[in-house]
């Protein structure tokens, strides 16, 4: 149970910051267009139901990382919009710099040989 | 800073919450329908295009969860549901839920009263400015009058000049006040009203009494110092509640004047209406006149006397030290009694230097009543307390059988994916609201509770002030039943939770749940263990109270109660001298006898078990005088020719007080067996002399032994003890005192109680006594009036009260329990039809099958005597001076106790075993 609950944990971190860095390339988009990105970018790799965005969305939103309103789609279907906020910006700064850093961390401890380790 | 902002966020849209559940339906709408469209656009069929967005989605509604928990207050919000829920599904089901909460009712209902007297007696302070700084003189309460240069163990009251010793000594007391130990008792008269005197309850303080306690004049102003000196007008401040209910709060009252003794008294001020004084008192004074007042308006000069009769309470200056008060004031004792040293006989003188004192935290005043009612409140709450558990597993259990009709539900429940954390929430949200509804009706109960025991045990005397403990309930009691009915919720909620949470998913797909019905019913024996066990903890108590209270009312008391009339008296609020006394006595006895039915009249001080007692040192002749550690003490009694026989106290050598006994005669005493027995071992008394040292100049040749009377209880305390010793002196003949004057306090001559003799069949209504006493002095006022025997049942109001208390809840806990015993046996019987179907049809008898029914039932009972005889032999031990005597591990009542459980459970049990005895063997095997 426990450890079940930490995965999805994980996965929403990550998950909140691909929607961040989404936001950050491509502008204010829809939920369903921040899902496709998601799904574009990570392929299969990443088998996540679409519907988890939405919790995920809404507590970037009462962290004031990014907000939203609703507005109009290409093929004018209302949809709701969420853009980034200057403070969503920082930490999607903050927190790449913390990822490319465990990142590189990482990758040094699995480059590593054993001979480098003695 | 984040988790706050989202806090807040959380708060707001917990308040919006349609509107974002709106938000998130148009959101997933809008999101399925882009993918559908792009679905479409890859060219699949419409249906498949809808399905296909569907399953990429997800759970919905697992999303939608996920989404609330995120969005708002999920632990409030779930709460509001279960609450709602919860009062829907008990709506559905009202038997359940009236019972319930009636049981609860009653079980808080008894905690909560008890708390009530608990938190008044024991817990309170006085109402008055910081109670926390105020601290008193003496562990013990004492009353009266007592020696005053040595006190057995403390100095707990002192003498006035002992007090200003302390008072102008004691820097570290910002106030040091001093009020008379006991009380005075005032004929009280409006002057220039015509109206007969009414005695009221009043106490002399010293100047700075209200000063110290810090308590402001509700009209007019409070006492100063300046009204405490010698040759001062006397003054009085009246209390708010006889200014309020004798006189209407008449606003002239301040700076009346009132006749107090028939001495005229000016009132300056009421006091506040929370004040009571300096103690809890079942009747409070009513009026705080100066010490100095004293001698003006009782005639009695106990300002220049040796003998301790003031009470001390100080307000220590802040940041003061008690302990070094303390000290202080040990060294101001020793120096005090030193300088006395002349006025000391040789005991006091040997005993100086153990002479001490104690400081004692004051705030809650002079601990009189916390020391009488203390234990016996403890046995109370413990009374309740195991009511209280009996109730909680009375309602667990049905709270199971009501979880067991559930089970397919919950399992339900589960399968669809419900958590089980969450259903224990429901379950004990639930419960809880039982146990609030269930307190709140409590309230109820413990309001009219609280009054009843009150009114039991603190009569209410017309006129005067009753006991100052409101049934009303304070904050702190208010609080307290909230806390026990959270508890309680919590307590009888937590078993049924705790199945709940077990309950197997799998099992709503099975048919029948017959497999694990078995494991259902554990929790249920242990609670009817439980109930059984405190049952017989509470039926224990309860006989061993009772049978305390039957060798309390059967003992033998050596007078005779029946056709004996007890009315008291008092002559001196009517302003009587001593010279006047001996003609009111003939002249009342006279008018009494001549009441159609009264056979003999008869006067003396105190009546048998009238509450009353008089004490002293003793000095047998021929003996040497007593030493400093000798217990020399014996009671006394001033009696009229003729008492022996109205008490039916009879006299078993020599003769009793007769007429031939005058002022002028040899002084004479009769004594009782245990007198004898204590100062003329292998004597014979008849003839022996004894005096009272202090009181005749040293003499031992001061009273003769005329008659021996059989044994009695007079005193109304010491039951558990033999009988004291006990003297009776006559009314007419005065004392001669050390100083050579006759009694300088004549007040044991003011004779408090007339017995009347009534003939066989004759019964003279009290309004026609009443008429003979006015018909001698209308002035005289009648304190009291009872029967012989109603004043002897008086004494046991305490005593009775608590064992009547014990076996209701005693009788109540038995009835849950066999209740209790019945579900489960019904129960276990119901799920053995089967079984003992199969026993039936291989030959069983069903007389068989019946016991092995009758056997489940008892198996219990006996798990619960085990538990409960340690239980209830520790009961017995902490009941202890409760009865009197009696042994508290007394096999006779423990026995009656366990029988009565067994045959209530062979009741429990018969029904249910009648049932299996019918089972048709083809009938049961039908319905596998």
């Amino acid at each position: 149970m426990s450890e079940a609950k930490n995965k999805k944990d994980v996965l929403q971190g990550t998950l909140a910051l691909m929607a961040l860095k989404t936001l950050d390339v491509l502008g204010p988009l829809h939920g369903y267009g921040i899902a496709r990105r998601i799904e574009q970018i990570s392929g299969d790799l990443l088998s996540v139901n679409q519907g988890t965005l939405y919790p995920v969305l809404l507590k970037l939103e009462q962290e004031g990382s990014i907000a939203s309103e609703w507005g109009a789609s290409q093929n004018n279907r209302k949809a709701r919009f969420y853009r980034l906020t200057r403070a969503g910006r920082k930490q999607l700064q903050a927190e790449t710099r913390d990822w490319e850093q465990t990142a590189a961390i990482i990758g040094r401890f699995f480059a590593a040989k054993a001979e480098e380790l003695k | 800073m984040k988790k706050l902002r989202r806090f807040i966020k959380r708060l707001t849209s917990w308040a919006t919450t349609p509107r974002d559940e709106e938000r998130l339906r148009a959101e997933i709408e809008e999101h399925l329908g882009f993918q559908i469209e792009d679905n479409l656009r890859a060219g699949l069929s419409p249906q498949e295009a809808r399905r296909q967005a569907v399953l990429k989605f997800g759970a919905v509604e697992a999303v939608k969860e996920d989404y609330r928990d995120r969005r708002g207050m999920p632990l409030m919000e779930s709460l509001v549901q279960d609450t709602r829920y919860s009062l829907r599904r008990l709506r559905k089901s009202p038997a359940f839920t009236v019972t319930v909460v009636l049981t609860l009712a009653l079980g808080i209902g008894a905690t909560t009263s008890i708390f009530t007297l608990v938190h008044a007696v024991l817990l309170k302070s006085l109402a008055v400015a910081n109670p926390s700084e105020l601290y008193r003189l003496g562990k013990q309460a004492r009353c009266c009058y007592w020696p005053a240069y040595s006190q057995d163990k403390e100095f707990s009251i002192v003498s006035y000049d002992l007090y200003k010793q302390f008072r102008d000594n004691t820097p570290g007391f910002a106030e040091l006040a001093a009020f008379q130990a006991g009380g005075a008792l005032f004929g009280v008269r409006r002057t220039g009203a015509r109206e007969s005197a009414q005695s009221i309850p009043g106490e002399f303080v010293s100047g700075n009494y209200f000063n110290m306690f810090g308590v402001r004049a509700y009209a007019g102003r409070m006492l100063a110092p300046s009204d405490d000196r010698a040759g001062a007008p006397p003054v009085a401040v009246m209390s708010y509640r006889l200014w309020q209910q004798r006189y209407g709060s008449d606003p002239s009252v301040v700076g009346g004047v009132f006749n107090l003794d028939e001495k005229p008294v000016t009132v300056v001020g009421i006091a506040p209406p929370s004040f009571f004084g300096d103690q809890l008192r079942p009747v409070p004074p009513d009026f705080f006149l100066p010490l100095n007042a004293e001698l003006a308006v009782e005639g009695v000069d106990d300002l220049n006397q040796a003998e301790s009769w003031l009470d001390l309470i100080g307000r220590i200056r802040p940041g003061a030290k008690t302990a070094s008060i303390e000290a202080e004031m040990r060294v101001e004792l020793q120096q005090w009694l030193r300088s006395h040293w002349g006025d000391m006989d040789a005991n006091d003188r040997a005993r100086l230097p153990e002479q001490t004192l104690f400081l004692e935290p004051g705030g809650a005043g002079i601990s009189n009543m916390r020391d009488q009612y203390e234990h016996w409140l403890q046995v109370l709450m413990m009374v309740s307390g195991f009511v209280l558990l009996i109730v909680c597993a009375n309602v667990a259990n049905l709270m199971l059988v009501r979880g067991m009709e559930r089970r397919r539900q919950i399992s339900l429940s589960m399968a669809l994916g419900a958590r089980a954390g969450r259903l224990v929430q429901q379950a004990l949200t639930e419960s809880v609201l039982l146990g609030i509804v269930g307190g709140a009706a409590g309230l109820a109960i413990a309001f009219a509770g609280t009054r009843l025991i009150l009114d039991i045990v603190f009569p209410r005397i017309p006129g005067l002030g009753g006991v100052p403990i409101s049934a009303s309930p304070s904050t702190p009691v208010l609080v307290f039943t909230l806390a026990v009915s959270l508890l309680t919720g919590i307590a009888f909620g937590i078993a049924p939770a705790w199945v709940t949470a077990r309950v197997d998913p799998i099992e709503a797909l099975r048919g029948a749940s017959r497999s694990t019905a078995r494991a259902g019913s554990l929790p249920r024996k242990t609670l009817v263990v439980l109930q059984a066990a405190l049952s017989l903890v509470l039926l224990t108590a309860s006989g061993l109270l009772t049978a305390a209270l039957g060798n309390l009312e059967n003992q033998k008391f050596g007078f005779v109660q029946d056709g004996r009339m007890i009315v008291s008296i008092d002559a001196r609020l009517a302003g009587y001298h001593g010279d006047q006394l001996a003609a009111l006595y003939t002249r009342l006895q006279d008018s009494l006898s001549r009441v159609p039915g009264v056979s003999a009249v008869a006067l003396c001080l105190l009546s048998p078990q009238g509450g009353n007692n008089w004490g002293g040192t003793v000095w047998a002749d021929g003996h040497p005088p007593p030493g400093p550690r000798d217990d020399n003490f014996a009671f006394w009694d001033r009696v009229t020719p003729g008492f022996f026989d109205a008490v039916g106290n009879r006299i078993l050598r020599g003769r009793a007080i007769s007429e031939e006994d005058t002022a002028d005669s040899q002084h004479v005493v009769v004594i009782n067996e245990a007198f004898a027995r204590k100062f003329f071992r292998n004597e014979d008394p008849i003839g022996k002399y004894f005096g009272r040292p202090g009181v005749s100049a040293g003499s031992s040749h001061q009273y003769e032994v005329v008659g021996v009377a059989q044994d009695a209880r007079y005193l109304n305390f010491d039951f558990d003890k033999p009988i004291s010793p006990f003297f009776f002196l006559p009314a007419a003949q005065y004392d001669i005192f050390k100083t050579g004057a006759m009694d300088p306090d004549p007040g044991s001559h003011f004779l408090h109680d007339i017995v009347v003799v009534t003939r066989t069949g004759a019964n003279p209504s009290f309004a026609q006594l009443r008429q003979a006493i006015a018909s001698v002095d209308p002035n005289l006022p009648v304190v009291s009036m009872q029967s012989l025997r109603e004043q002897v049942a008086g004494q046991f109001g305490q005593q009775r009260l608590l064992a009547w208390l014990t076996s209701f809840f005693g009788a109540l806990s038995l009835i849950l329990a066999s209740i209790g015993l019945y579900g489960i046996t019904a129960y276990n019987a119901g799920r053995r039809t089967n079984e003992i179907g199969v026993r039936l049809a291989l030959g069983a008898t069903r007389a068989q099958a019946a016991s092995l029914i009758i056997q489940g039932a008892f198996v219990l009972v006996a798990v619960g005597l085990v538990l409960g005889i340690p239980l209830a032999l520790a009961a017995g031990r902490f009941l202890g001076s409760q009865l009197y005597g009696l042994n508290p591990y007394d096999p006779a009542v423990i026995l009656v106790a366990a029988m009565t459980l067994g045959c209530s459970a062979l009741a429990a049990a018969f029904a249910p075993a009648l049932r299996a005895s019918r089972i048709s063997p083809s009938a049961a095997l039908r319905t596998e």
